[in-house]
């Protein structure tokens, strides 16, 4: 019989489910929780060219990040079915005025990535 | 009855682990650098090491010899501090670029609402913070005036994150025991879910240190409080898988001790030397990333952890929990066993 299934059943026999999930002394807990890579590129939709500085964040979470000289993102966030993923322009004029925008991902139907267009304030 | 049939099946599990030997869990020793200068530090780790950090590159050549990691597989990211590092988020990631999970152990000094957010951002999903006591407490033992209200911030932050698996450890010595009620409070309200109890092994600085060491009547009183809070609600209380405890296995853990080092946990530490937790005696080393594939070493080495036999000598010889405790947790070798927690428990009343 696979040793998986040994290992399964035998763990079972001992009446701790905790067999399965350790931390080594000094380490830390496992991590068994689910997450998804959202990633992408912010351009102007006048000029097509990337932006800088805009902070793309998800709904009900305190995580963000601010797009690089390419505009690009790219970040790891609480996996649900949809991720309602928003474009805010927060450096005022600095790297051009545009206005906010949201977008509902679906992580069933999508890959993580955006590309997202603004358009100017 | 139940408890002879759970130990039994318990013995057969670890057989049948230890057979498996499936790498679970990688302790990447990414620094030995170190904001803090605590009494009890087990690596011996300065402010100033003589030690570089592992170039990433060098650990990833490490990690790319695993084709095909458990489902589970973590690298725990430790130290010294592991944030002292300017590259940890790039560390992060391109672990998580190779479908791996990874966690990391800190002090807490440089996790602030930035860090967390940046962090996260890579792919974090666990950590462990160190808290050894409440403020007088923590700061003696830390060696620092600042490290309760930076360790505190810290704390709050992590715990705030519904992503993270976050604990909290507690090495319990001589000045802190007496508070460990406060202490489990204070995490309660900080809205801790998570909390591991460690006694301090006279390793590194601890060994010149008395003074962090428990009496054993202490030690008794600690598994008893372990035991108490294990009964009520409101934060999940562990003694930590340092040593077998005897009568009170089933009542201070979630499972029975089982140290997996070299069984199911690695190390790859800061020369490179392929070891499994960091804090057992170097020369357990099975070779070296530098000259060796580590994958290799992994699936073919580490007999002295997968056939503990060597270590029935002396007071485990005729031990009547042999079977169970299968020579403590190795991280109490070092020439000679220098802890036995069961007899601790045994002998002063």
């Amino acid at each position: 019989m696979n040793r998986k299934w040994i290992k399964t059943i035998i763990g079972g026999l001992s009446f701790a489910t905790a067999v399965f999930v350790f931390q080594a002394c000094y380490g830390t807990p496992q991590d068994f929780g689910d997450d998804y890579l959202i990633e992408g590129q912010v351009k102007s939709k006048t000029t097509d060219l990337p932006i800088k500085g805009i902070k793309v964040s998800v709904a009900d979470n305190l995580q963000y990040q601010m797009t690089d000289t390419e505009g690009r993102f790219s970040f790891y966030t609480d996996m649900k079915d949809n991720i309602k993923v928003m474009f805010q322009d927060i450096d005022s004029t600095l790297n051009g005025q545009y206005l906010a925008k949201d977008t509902v991902l679906s992580t069933i139907q999508q890959t993580g990535f955006l590309d997202i267009k603004l358009d100017d304030k | 009855m139940l408890t002879a049939i759970k130990k039994l099946a318990f013995r057969k599990f670890k057989e049948s682990e230890t057979k498996l030997h499936e790498l679970n869990y990688l302790f990447w020793e990414c620094t030995t650098r170190c904001n803090q200068n605590c009494l009890h530090c087990g690596s011996d780790c300065l402010k100033d090491s003589t030690a570089n950090d592992m170039p990433l590159e060098d650990f990833l050549s490490a990690l790319d010899t695993i084709k095909k990691p458990p489902k589970n597989f973590i690298v725990v990211l430790t130290g010294g501090e592991p944030l002292l590092r300017p590259d940890i988020e790039l560390c992060g990631r391109e672990i998580r670029k190779r479908g791996m999970r990874w966690s990391l152990v800190t002090n807490g000094l440089l996790y602030d609402k930035e860090k967390h957010n940046s962090l996260l951002n890579s792919g974090l999903g666990a950590l462990t913070i160190s808290l050894d006591g409440m403020e007088d407490s923590h700061n003696w033992l830390r060696n620092s005036k600042n490290s309760f209200k930076k360790v505190d911030n810290a704390i709050g932050i992590a715990a705030s994150s519904a992503r993270l698996n976050f604990d909290v450890v507690t090495c319990v010595n001589k000045r802190n025991i007496a508070e460990l009620p406060q202490i489990r409070n204070f995490l309660i309200q900080k809205g801790v879910k998570a909390w591991r109890l460690f006694t301090i092994v006279p390793i590194g600085r601890a060994k010149d240190n008395p003074d962090l060491l428990l009496t054993k009547k202490q030690f008794k009183e600690l598994m008893d409080f372990i035991s108490e809070c294990r009964k009520e609600s409101g934060i999940s209380v562990q003694f930590s898988c340092e040593g077998y405890v005897g009568e009170y296995e089933a009542k201070v853990r979630d499972s029975f001790f089982f140290c997996r080092v070299g069984i199911n946990i690695g190390s790859i530490l800061i020369d490179g030397s392929i070891s499994a937790c960091p804090n057992i005696d170097r020369s357990f080393a099975q070779g070296n990333i530098y000259k060796d594939n580590f994958y290799d070493i992994w699936e073919n080495k580490y007999e002295l952890f997968r056939n503990r036999s060597w270590t029935k000598t002396g007071k485990c010889a005729n031990c009547a929990d042999y079977k169970d405790c299968q020579g403590n947790g190795l991280h109490n070798w070092h020439g000679e066993i220098l802890v036995f927690h069961n007899e601790l428990l045994k002998v002063e009343s």
